[in-house]
C-alpha cells in the first residue's frame, strides 16, 4: 500500500554561509495511508518547518518528498498548488476561515477552487458538517461562531477535498483542555473513519494519546518514534 | 467570481459607499463633457452639423468663419484643384431679427433679438453641400425665404410656422425645419439657401453689389480623401483649407474651452482612479490573512487576482450605473444650462471608468501577486 508521506533525507537551509541556518537536518519518516501522527517538539525546533515541506507550502534544500505517491522535490510553484488543492488538507494554527463567508461557504470554496460546483458539492459540505455536528451553523459567518466551532468548520474544510494526507498545526493551542479533547477525538474520528493519514503538530502532550505514534522533533533533528500508549 | 460577490454581499455598507463614491465622480465627469460638448456646440454646432466635409476659410480671417470673406478669384482658383467634386459658397452672418409670426406666446412681435444666418447653395451643381445633417423635425429649405432653425431655440420664435423677419423691415423667413445642435455663437441659428442669404446681406448693405462668401464648402472626387483634399487646396494662395473636424477643433475659443474642460476631465479621472486604486488596496491588505489561507489551500494566483479584477468590475460598473442615474435625474435642470447628455458619451466613459477601475487595481492585484502560502503557518502579525 502507497505510503501517504514519504520524506526521504529532507534537509532545509535559510540563508548562506555563516549565516546559513539550517531549519531541518536529515529528516527521514514515513506515513502510512491510514496513520495519525503526533509531532511534538519545543518552538523553533523545525515543526513547522517539516509541516510546510510535506504539504507543499515550501520546497526542501536537498532530500525527496513524495505526497500520495507524488514526488514533489522539485515541483513548480504552479504543481504544488496543484498538490495542495487536491492531496493535501490543511488546519493552520491562526487563520483557517475566510471571514466572509459562511461555514457551508468555508467548506465550498475548496471545490470551487478546483472548479468544482454544484449540488454535489454542497451536499457533501452539508454532509461533513453535519457530522461536525455544525449542521444548525452551517449560514453562520466565523465570526458567529465559537473558537470550538471555528475549529470544527476549519477540520471540515481540510476534508471537503478528501486528501490522502491532512496536516494540523496545532488544532487545539487556543482552546482550553476540554475542548481540546473533544477536538481531538473529532479529529481521530474523521481521519480514522476516512482512512486518511494525518500529522497534528502539538505541544501538548496530554494530545498524543489519540495518535497512532508520536515523533520527537529537536533542533531540525528528528529524534524519537515512539507508539502511542492510548487512544 | 464567487469570492467576490459573496464579499460584496457580506459587506453592503462598505461597497455602496465606494458605488456612491463612483458614482458622484462619473456623475462629475459626464457633467463636464455635457458642459464642454454643450458650450461647443452652442459656438460653433452649426460648423460641425453642416454637410461639407472641407472648409475653405480667407487666411487672414484666421480660421474664424465671421471675418472670413472669399473673393471670386479665390473661388475660380479653388474651383480648379485637383480632387475637387463640387464646390460652393457658405455664407454667415448675424443679423437683428423680430418674430412677426410666432406659435410662442412669450414673443412678441417688435422684439428684437440677434440670429446667425448662414446661406448655402440648395440647387445646381453645389446643391445641398453645406446644408445642416440633424434635421430633427420638418424639411430643408427647398426655395427662397425658407428656412431651418436651431431646435434649441424653437420657443423662441423659431419653431416651425414660425416667421423671422431680418430688421429693419427686410426679407422673411418662415421656418419649416430644425435641426439639433447648430447654434452658432450661442445665437439662434437659421440655415437658408444662398440667395435668400444675399437677400438678407443686402437689407443691411443696399449699396452692395455683390456678396461674398464667407468660406466654400468643398466636396473631393470618389478616391480622394477629405486629408488630400486639403492638401491640394493648400496651394491656393490666400485660403486656408481644412477639414469639417479641424474647423471646428480650431476655432478661436473653442480650442481653450475644450482645453480648460479637458482638464477638469483629466483630474477627475486621475481622482477617480486613486479612489478606486486606494480603496480596492484597502480591501486587499485588509484581507491578506484571507487571502494567503486561500493561497495555502490551493488556490492559484491568477484565481485571487482574477476575483480582484472582477470585484473591481463590478464596483465600477455599478457606480457608473449610479452616475448615470444622478446625471439623469438631473439633465433636464441641466438643459436649460446647454448641458447635453447622451449614451454615447455615457458609454465611452462607462469603458473609461472601467479602464481606470482596472488600472487602480493594479497595486492590489501586484500585493496579491506577492502573498506567499507558507505565511498561512506564521502567527497573526508575523505574516510577511
Amino acid at each position: 500500500m502507497t505510503n501517504a508521506l514519504e520524506l526521504h533525507d529532507i534537509t532545509k537551509t535559510y540563508g548562506e554561509g555563516d549565516n546559513m541556518i539550517t531549519a531541518l537536518a536529515s529528516a527521514t519518516l514515513a506515513v502510512a495511508s491510514d496513520e495519525m501522527i503526533a509531532l511534538i517538539g519545543p518552538s523553533g525546533s523545525g515543526k513547522t518547518t517539516l509541516l510546510s515541506i510535506a504539504g507543499g507550502l515550501l520546497s526542501p534544500s536537498s532530500g525527496q518528498v513524495i505526497v500520495g505517491g507524488k514526488d514533489i522535490s522539485h515541483a513548480s510553484p504552479s504543481e504544488l498548488t496543484e498538490v495542495r488543492r487536491s492531496t493535501v488538507g490543511f488546519v493552520f494554527q491562526s487563520v483557517n476561515l475566510v471571514p466572509f463567508l459562511t461555514a457551508r461557504e468555508n467548506l465550498l470554496l475548496v471545490d470551487e477552487l478546483r472548479g468544482s460546483r454544484g449540488k454535489q458539492s454542497r451536499d457533501r459540505a452539508d454532509r461533513l458538517l453535519d457530522e461536525l455536528g455544525l449542521a444548525k451553523r452551517l449560514n453562520n459567518l466565523p465570526s458567529q461562531l465559537s473558537g470550538g466551532e471555528r475549529q470544527r468548520v476549519a477540520i471540515g474544510r481540510a476534508l471537503m477535498n478528501e486528501p490522502a494526507l491532512v496536516l494540523f498545526d496545532e488544532p487545539t493551542s487556543a482552546l482550553d483542555t476540554h475542548l481540546g479533547e473533544q477536538v481531538m477525538e473529532l479529529i481521530q474520528s474523521e481521519v480514522k473513519g476516512r482512512g486518511t493519514a494525518a500529522i497534528i503538530i502539538t505541544h501538548d502532550r496530554r494530545m498524543t494519546h489519540w495518535c497512532d505514534r508520536t515523533v520527537t522533533i529537536l533542533d531540525g533533528h528528528l529524534q524519537t518514534d515512539e507508539l502511542a500508549t492510548a487512544g | 467570481m464567487f469570492l467576490a460577490i459573496r464579499e460584496i454581499k457580506r459587506a453592503k455598507v462598505r461597497f455602496t459607499l465606494l458605488v456612491l463614491a463612483i458614482g458622484l465622480l462619473v456623475f462629475l465627469v459626464l457633467f463636464q463633457i455635457g458642459l464642454r460638448d454643450g458650450l461647443i456646440g452652442q459656438f460653433i454646432g452649426a460648423l460641425r452639423h453642416q454637410s461639407a466635409p472641407v472648409l475653405v476659410f480667407d487666411a487672414q480671417a484666421r480660421k474664424n468663419i465671421e471675418g472670413s470673406r472669399i473673393s471670386p478669384d479665390a473661388q475660380a482658383a479653388l474651383a480648379q484643384v485637383d480632387g475637387v467634386g463640387r464646390i460652393g459658397p457658405l455664407g454667415e452672418s448675424t443679423f437683428t431679427v423680430s418674430n412677426p409670426v410666432s406659435r410662442a406666446k412669450s414673443v412678441e412681435k417688435d422684439r428684437l433679438i440677434d440670429a446667425v444666418l448662414f446661406g448655402y447653395e440648395i440647387t445646381g451643381p453645389a446643391a445641398g453641400l453645406g446644408a445642416p445633417t440633424t434635421l430633427t423635425k420638418g424639411r430643408l429649405p427647398t426655395g427662397p425665404n425658407e428656412g431651418v432653425a436651431s431646435d434649441r431655440n424653437r420657443s423662441e420664435g423659431f419653431d416651425i410656422g414660425d416667421v423671422v423677419r431680418i430688421e429693419p423691415g427686410g426679407v422673411e423667413i418662415t421656418v419649416v425645419g430644425l435641426a439639433r445642435d447648430i447654434n452658432y455663437s450661442v445665437s439662434p441659428t437659421v440655415f437658408v439657401s444662398w440667395d435668400t442669404f444675399q437677400a438678407a446681406r443686402k437689407v443691411r448693405n443696399p449699396d452692395a453689389t455683390v456678396v461674398f462668401p464667407s468660406v466654400m464648402v468643398v466636396e473631393p472626387v470618389a478616391g480622394v480623401s477629405d486629408a488630400r483634399l486639403v492638401t491640394n487646396l493648400s496651394t491656393v494662395s490666400g485660403v486656408v483649407p481644412l477639414t469639417r473636424a479641424d474647423a471646428v477643433a480650431q476655432s478661436p475659443g473653442v480650442a481653450s474651452v475644450s482645453q480648460s474642460l479637458n482638464t477638469v476631465i483629466g483630474l477627475l479621472v486621475i481622482t477617480a482612479l486613486m479612489v478606486i486604486g486606494l480603496f480596492i488596496l484597502i480591501l486587499t491588505v485588509q484581507k491578506s490573512s484571507s487571502l494567503t489561507l486561500m493561497r495555502a489551500i490551493g488556490a492559484h494566483r491568477r484565481t485571487l487576482a482574477l476575483s480582484l479584477l472582477a470585484q473591481a468590475s463590478m464596483v465600477v460598473f455599478a457606480g457608473v450605473i449610479a452616475g448615470a442615474i444622478m446625471m439623469a435625474l438631473i439633465s433636464p435642470a441641466l438643459n436649460t444650462l446647454g448641458v447635453s447628455f447622451s449614451f454615447s458619451q455615457l458609454g465611452v466613459v462607462g469603458v473609461g471608468a472601467m479602464i481606470v477601475g482596472w488600472i487602480g487595481s493594479l497595486a492590489a492585484v501586484l500585493r496579491v501577486l506577492r502573498i506567499e502560502p507558507i505565511n498561512a503557518t506564521l502567527p497573526p502579525g508575523m505574516q510577511r
